[in-house]
């Protein structure tokens, strides 16, 4: 295998804007997607079935149906409905958020709903209130829960986003692409891609787990 | 620790036995690509291309695919044609997992370094496609302007030769298609792209009211060729063959059957 170093020169400032989108792309989808999330995931635990039941088709809608879908059909169709053009950073951000959101939605129900049915009696018997208990007692022991399959989600979430380059939004798999496109090479451009992206998840699992070490309460 | 080092020797035997595997297809697959006399080719091509090679109901056609066929018969081979994209091509010629590519592909230098050609068999020029109404008149007038390509084609090299290379003014796609409805998106001011495919395309949407234009001076004539591996045996044996389906006339009749004009084989044998 010999990889071609001055090519690779060539477009390292590419991707290294491509990287800076795909983590800017990443961190706008996990944002967004976890405060969405946070709200679906306690719409659809709401004892009103009439008042879940939105909650409940819309996490079945995004965690049903691929992504490829998604990102396509909201950069073509659903972006030019409010812009009147289409916006691949637009729509990549806006698909990264939505999935990410059914997805942190149940992560968040499966959470509260683990924590045993005790704990909110006790706190409740102190005199708590709902809200009360649910923000001392419940989530703070939810949340420690939550953590890993949150990784999982946001880890997931920066591979994903490699599917802008399918709408030309000009990140990291984008000039790859292009890079593959215009030399017809397919070692350099790929591998250095997966190298980005591994490092890049790498960071984020190395935060996440110093964050549960830091929760640990052992 | 024991029942560690049991599991450790399982996966790297089975890991083996994977590469064991692989290995035993792709040596079979090579030794059918070079032995035996009369084989089966294995034909690439990237059929979202209408109207020179698409999917009608999940059958592969087309103009390319009616030529290749009519040539391989001509060369006394059998084929087998097969959709991988786009980029794959280049990747399985390379590697020679596929004998032939033909899939619209322009004949040029670049390309000629790492793969061998045959004769022309097509002549095309890049024309840009604008909505009805566009200030755009040529190619001078997209300096200014956001235009969809398909990655790694010669509409992409037109425009990255006006507007520069990696211009953020060019958005590159994976297909025409998402080019084109990129275009009629509003996400673009223009598509550079093969003529014959564009035109098909406004013909066939005349709702979306696109214009073509032509540029002469901005966009160079082009080639289409079949597309070998470097070095390829076959190359000699479809060349001879091409020639005789253009003077057969077999050529003509499937031109005329896909585009309705009759061609200019004349203009193809002087590039030779």
């Amino acid at each position: 295998m010999d990889i071609q170093w001055s090519i690779l020169a060539e477009y390292a400032p590419f991707f290294l804007k491509g990287t800076l989108l795909t983590i800017g792309l990443s961190l706008a989808g996990i944002l967004i997607g976890t405060i969405l999330g946070l709200f679906i995931g306690l719409g659809k635990m709401m004892k009103n079935k009439f008042l879940s039941f939105p909650f409940g088709v819309y996490i079945t809608l995004f965690r049903g149906t691929p992504m490829l879908v998604q990102i396509m059909l909201i950069h073509f169709a659903v972006v030019p409905l409010f812009t009147g053009g289409t916006n691949g950073i637009a729509a990549a951000i806006l698909t990264l958020s939505l999935n990410s959101a059914a997805y942190i939605a149940e992560i968040f129900r499966a959470g509260i709903q683990s924590i045993d049915k005790g704990q909110m009696e006790a706190a409740r018997s102190l005199g708590m209130t709902h809200v009360q208990a649910m923000r001392y007692v419940i989530l703070p022991q939810a949340f420690k829960r939550m953590i890993p399959p949150l990784g999982n989600e946001f880890i997931v979430l920066i591979k994903e986003s490699s599917l802008a380059s399918l709408v030309a939004a000009p990140e990291l798999m984008y000039w790859g692409r292009a890079m593959q496109g215009q030399y017809f090479r397919v070692w350099e451009p790929y591998i250095t891609a997966a190298l980005i992206y591994l490092v890049l998840t790498l960071s984020l699992s190395y935060v996440l787990s110093r964050l549960e070490r830091r929760l640990a309460t052992e | 620790m024991k029942k560690f080092k049991l599991l450790t020797t399982f996966l790297v035997m089975a890991f083996m036995l994977m590469l064991t595997a692989c290995g035993s297809s792709e040596t079979s697959g090579n030794g059918d690509g070079s032995d035996k006399e009369k084989k089966t080719l294995r034909v690439v091509t990237d059929a979202a291309y209408a109207p020179f090679e698409y999917q009608d109901k999940g059958e592969i056609v087309g103009f390319d695919i009616d030529l290749i066929k009519a040539v391989a018969k001509e060369a006394g081979y059998e084929i087998d044609i097969a959709h991988t994209g786009w980029d794959p091509i280049f990747v399985e010629l390379e590697k020679k997992i596929a004998d032939i590519g033909i899939s619209s592909i322009t004949i040029n230098d670049d390309r000629k370094k790492t793969y061998d050609f045959s004769v022309p068999y097509f002549l095309s020029t890049n024309k840009i496609m604008v909505p009805e109404g566009s200030d755009i008149k040529s190619a001078e007038d997209l300096k200014d302007k956001t235009v969809a390509v398909q990655n790694a084609t010669t509409g992409q090299e037109a425009v990255e030769g006006l507007l520069g290379k990696n211009s953020s003014q060019i958005k590159k796609f994976e297909n025409n298609n998402l080019a084109i409805l990129e275009l009629k998106a509003g996400g673009a001011d223009a598509v550079v792209a093969d003529n014959t495919v564009i035109e098909e395309y406004a013909k066939n949407n005349p709702n979306d009211k696109f214009v073509i234009i032509e540029d002469k001076d901005a966009f160079a004539q082009e080639f289409y060729g079949l597309m070998f591996s470097k070095g390829s045996k076959i190359k000699a044996d479809f060349d001879k063959a091409l020639n005789e389906v253009f003077d057969n006339g077999t050529y003509a009749e499937i031109y005329k059957e896909w585009f309705k004009v009759d061609p200019d084989v004349q203009l193809l044998k002087d590039q030779q």
